[in-house]
């Protein structure tokens, strides 16, 4: 108990001796885990989004016009293909009742085909839009189907898209945890620099290394706490204006966005506490090694 | 606390050799004079004890314990039985007086009540307690050696090891000290110095250790010097 409050004391004096400098380091941090923490809920939206819009791609096979055909038989084979996420069989009557009422005032015209020309098809949905090729070719290779309608480009687009939102928030993460890292270790190691010489003399004189270590590992620590806390509340503060804009502005994505305050101050809640960690990481890298040469005899 | 130093040579790189073969015994409670001219290898003898240095060839030994062998987290706990006055003083500029003492004593989990009784007390008995806010930078020469002297004494360590405490110091203060170094030996704490005040090894006539370019060439019970 005493230890500690010495400990935090000495912490308190190297902050407040390199107050500039610290204060540059929990604005690198806090902005560098800002970007982190924008970006990654971003890619979260986007995945939900795309994931909504996903679960709307719809394949329609339709069957060879065959009475002899065995209707349950064609569904169970389809129904164990690998990307089958869920399926609907529509009969030729179905088929034409929904296509009439989608017609409307023009349904008469219908009346005019006589006999019904739509066969038996099946609406499949899929889990993934990449799994949508996969399920085309399969279908394409039975006997029993006769035409495969999807909308391709459409697909190849929405899992590019998804593909590329996943690489820049693995990029920006990246980016974002190196530079904050480097900048705590850069700091910590100006600290410590510094106070060469004062580290060599408590060593002299009986302190142990853990002693001299833990001030300096805990304002490393503090000063990424405080920038991802700093990070946190900018979040905060700029997410729900700007969910708030966006549902007013761009209605059809309102069903597609995280709104939930919950789940966003856990985000941020999380954030600080890996915020702090590598802080804690990286000081304590850097403070080990220097110690270490140090505190070690000719 | 016995210390030994069996057949030790240091040579610090590319080629000095400070220290060449020394072979000597200190029992607890002694008290040694080392001396010898400037550069003879008296600091790096004392270095030796205090494991700020490790020897090139033979081996010291604390209290029959191999210094060289002595595992890294028991270095500290070592230190604090040791009082160190160095020959350049190690204080630490940004701290004051007062707190270059207390926060040996802190580093040792000591309460504050009894840091600064402790603190008050050592820096009266070398008579600085009006400086006690200043920081190194602000003292002479003397005061700071006293500081350092001071600090060596806060944990009343079982051994005391001065590098010429007196250097920077005019005769009358420098007769205090010695009385301060007598006082804590007659207390049984065994006391290695370094000097090259020919007056303070004449008018005590104690052990006296004398090094030649890195070689012993005298241990003599009841010397004297005349360098
Ligand atoms: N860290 C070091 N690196 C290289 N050489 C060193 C080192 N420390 C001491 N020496 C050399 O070792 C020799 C002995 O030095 P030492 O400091 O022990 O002498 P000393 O007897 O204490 O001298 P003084 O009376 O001037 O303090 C000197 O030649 C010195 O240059
Ligand atoms: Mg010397």
């Amino acid at each position: 108990m005493t230890t500690l409050k010495y400990i935090l004391r000495d912490m308190w004096r190297l902050v407040v001796h390199h107050w500039v400098l610290g204060l540059l380091t929990l604005i690198t941090a806090g902005v560098m885990l800002w970007i982190l923490g924008v970006t990654t809920l971003f890619s979260l939206n986007l995945e939900n989004l795309l994931s909504r819009l996903e679960s709307e791609l719809v394949v329609q096979a339709y069957l060879v016009k065959d009475n002899t055909l065995d209707i349950e038989k064609v569904a169970a084979k389809i129904q164990a293909l690998e990307y089958v996420y869920a399926m609907k069989i529509y009969s030729p009557s179905d088929s034409l009742a929904k296509l009439q009422e989608k017609m409307g005032s023009q349904s008469r015209a219908l009346d005019m085909l006589g006999e019904n020309p739509i066969p038996y098809n099946f609406e499949i949905h899929v889990h993934k839009a990449e799994d949508v090729e996969h399920l085309v070719d399969e279908l394409n290779a039975m006997p029993e189907i006769d035409d495969v309608v999807y909308a391709g480009l459409v697909v190849k687009r929405i899992s590019a898209l998804s593909r590329i939102s996943s690489r820049i928030a693995l990029v920006m993460f990246i980016l974002s945890v190196v530079i904050t890292a480097l900048v705590v270790y850069n700091t910590i190691h100006i600290s410590l620099y510094s106070r060469r010489e004062e580290i060599g003399i408590m060593y002299l004189v009986g302190a142990t290394r853990a002693y001299i270590a833990t001030p300096f590992v805990l304002e490393g620590t503090l000063l990424s706490l405080l920038g991802a806390l700093i990070a946190a509340a900018g979040i905060i503060g700029a997410y729900f204006p700007g969910v708030t804009l966006i549902q007013a502005n761009l209605p059809f994505l309102r069903n597609s966005i995280i709104t939930d305050r919950a789940v966003i101050f856990r985000f941020c809640a999380l954030l600080a506490g890996f915020g702090a960690t590598l802080g804690w990481v990286c000081s304590y890298i850097i403070v080990a090694r220097f110690i270490n040469s140090i505190t070690k005899p000719e | 606390m016995n210390i030994t130093f069996s057949e030790v040579t240091k040579t610090f790189e590319p080629d000095i050799t400070a220290l060449f073969d020394i072979s000597l015994n200190i029992e607890q409670g002694e008290f040694v004079y080392v001396v010898g001219q400037t550069g003879s290898g008296k600091s790096t003898l004392l270095r030796l004890i205090t494991r700020e240095i490790l020897p090139s060839a033979g081996v010291v030994a604390v209290g029959g314990y191999d210094l060289r062998r002595m595992r890294r987290a028991d270095v500290p706990y070592y230190r604090r039985d040791v009082g160190l006055v160095a020959q350049d003083f190690k204080l630490i500029q940004s701290l004051t007086v007062y707190e270059n003492i207390a926060f040996v004593m802190e580093a040792m989990s000591v309460p504050k009540k009894l840091v600064t009784e402790r603190t008050k007390d050592v820096i009266n008995q070398v008579g600085l307690w009006r400086r006690r806010s200043m920081r190194p930078a602000q003292l002479s020469g003397g005061e700071q050696q006293r500081v350092a002297i001071a600090r060596a004494l806060a944990n009343s360590p079982s051994l005391f090891i001065a590098d010429e405490p007196t250097g920077n110091l005019d005769f009358h203060t420098a007769a205090e000290v010695m009385k301060i170094l007598f006082a804590i030996n007659a207390a049984g704490v065994t006391v290695v110095m370094s000097t090259h005040n020919q007056a303070i090894v004449n008018a005590s006539r104690q052990r006296v250790i004398e090094l030649e370019n890195g070689k012993l060439i005298r241990d003599e019970k009841g010397g004297t010097y005349s360098g």
